[in-house]
């Protein structure tokens, strides 16, 4: 087993020192830091980045809660004015209402009136009908001339037990 | 000396340049060409695809990005805070250890990782340094490292003798793991190999396709070898810096 003889085994160390010592020193001094760098340049770079972007978020929500503000104000300034539209609609509708009720009344009233002056005018008429016919009647039947005054007592008198 | 056929032979050792220094034979071998190639490839990776520092990283600064994560993450999970100074080396034995496993995946190139003395020296570098830590660390109550609270007392004379042999193995497993897995895992690709030649007709393609499988395979352990190396090593740190 040429592992086992020793002719070389001075000779291996040897090589395996220099190169060992010379692997390890060289990448303690020169690779390892430049590894170390890059990934600690990154490390910033992210750190940075990941710094900024929350900057950003901040500044986002900021804003967003600005415009919510402005929403819930425009809102409420809305609500105001659809409340008073609705207000003066309404006061403006009853003010209307009520001064028809009032015409109507009017227009009722006079009606009224206008009725019962056309119901006496006509009971009037009625009365001289009546006056008129029992004359007629009367003269014709009788020969008895009645006075026009004495017929309207017996008209009023008897008017009441019609009613 | 393996004879000329033997799955054994790959792992011998060429002397490619003759060197003596202080009356020691320390020539560059191909073992240390394949140690060579391992330190040329972790370094100029690692410096070139991160050679422009960009924030959105290439696909191959990716992969540096994530063996250094790869590690980090091992060792802030394995050791905690403590831990980040002995990053540099953990990643450099990782990474060593990983792509010596992967070098020797190529055919035809030496696998350093194969060799007792190489992995062996690696564990003893890791044993004898985290023993020093703990001793920085604990000065001499990290003795108590091998007494277990909450044993009976009458278990204490057959436990710590244990937990003393169980320590100083630790370089020795270390080491051992990740020779034998290597060794075994070339010495099969190998035999297999040999059938593909050695079989007759059309019958070689099944050993063949064998062999695909278990590349597969090697390349697999390659990586969980190197793992296992880095997390045991982190698990040691961790043992200098709690006691039990």
């Amino acid at each position: 087993m040429p592992q086992l003889n020793p002719e070389f085994f001075v000779s291996q160390l040897f090589w395996l020192a220099v190169f060992f010592t010379f692997l390890f020193v060289f990448l303690w001094r020169v690779s390892l830091p430049r590894i170390a760098t890059v990934l600690e340049k990154r490390q910033n770079k992210i750190d940075e980045n990941l710094s900024s972007a929350k900057e950003l978020q901040e500044q986002a929500m900021e804003i967003e809660k600005k415009i919510n503000d402005q929403i819930n104000k425009a809102k409420l300034e809305t609500d105001e004015k659809i409340k008073e539209t609705i207000n003066a609609l309404q006061e403006n509708v009853s003010s209307q209402l009520s001064s028809l009720d009032k015409d109507l009344e009017k227009k009722v009233s006079d009606a009224e009136k206008e009725i019962l002056k056309s119901k006496d005018d006509q009971m009037k008429n009625i009365n001289n009908e009546i006056v008129n016919i029992t004359k007629l009647t009367v003269g014709k039947i009788t020969d008895i001339e009645l006075s026009d005054n004495e017929l309207n007592k017996v008209i009023e008198t008897q008017k009441g037990s019609f009613n | 000396m393996a004879a000329k056929d033997s799955p054994l032979k790959q792992f011998e050792i060429d002397p490619i340049s003759n060197i003596e220094l202080g009356g020691y034979n320390i020539s560059f071998t191909n073992s240390s060409f394949a140690m060579l190639i391992t330190v040329l490839v972790i370094t100029l990776f690692l410096t070139l695809t991160v050679n422009t520092r960009s924030i959105i990283p290439s696909r191959l600064q990716l992969i540096s990005e994530l063996m250094y994560n790869f590690i980090a993450q091992l060792l802030s999970d394995t050791v905690g805070d403590n831990g980040k100074r002995y990053f540099p080396f953990v990643f450099s034995l990782f990474m060593f250890v990983l792509i010596g496993n992967m070098v020797g995946m190529v055919p035809y190139q030496f696998t350093f990782t194969s060799h007792i003395i190489v992995t062996f020296a690696l564990a003893a570098v890791v044993f004898i340094g985290v023993t020093i830590l703990g001793f920085i660390n604990h000065g001499i109550k990290f003795f108590t490292f091998f007494y277990i609270p909450g044993v009976p007392f009458y278990m204490h004379p057959l436990l710590i003798p244990i937990e003393v042999i169980s320590y100083l193995s630790r370089p020795i497993s270390l080491s051992v793991r990740l020779f034998a897995n290597m060794l075994a895992g070339h010495t099969l690709l190998k035999v297999f190999a040999g059938f593909v030649v050695s079989m007759p007709f059309f019958t070689g393609v099944f050993p063949l396709a064998f062999i695909v499988a278990l590349t597969g395979l090697e390349i697999l352990i390659a990586f969980l070898q190197a793992y296992v190396f880095a997390i045991l090593t982190c698990l040691y740190i961790n043992d200098a810096y709690h006691l039990h």
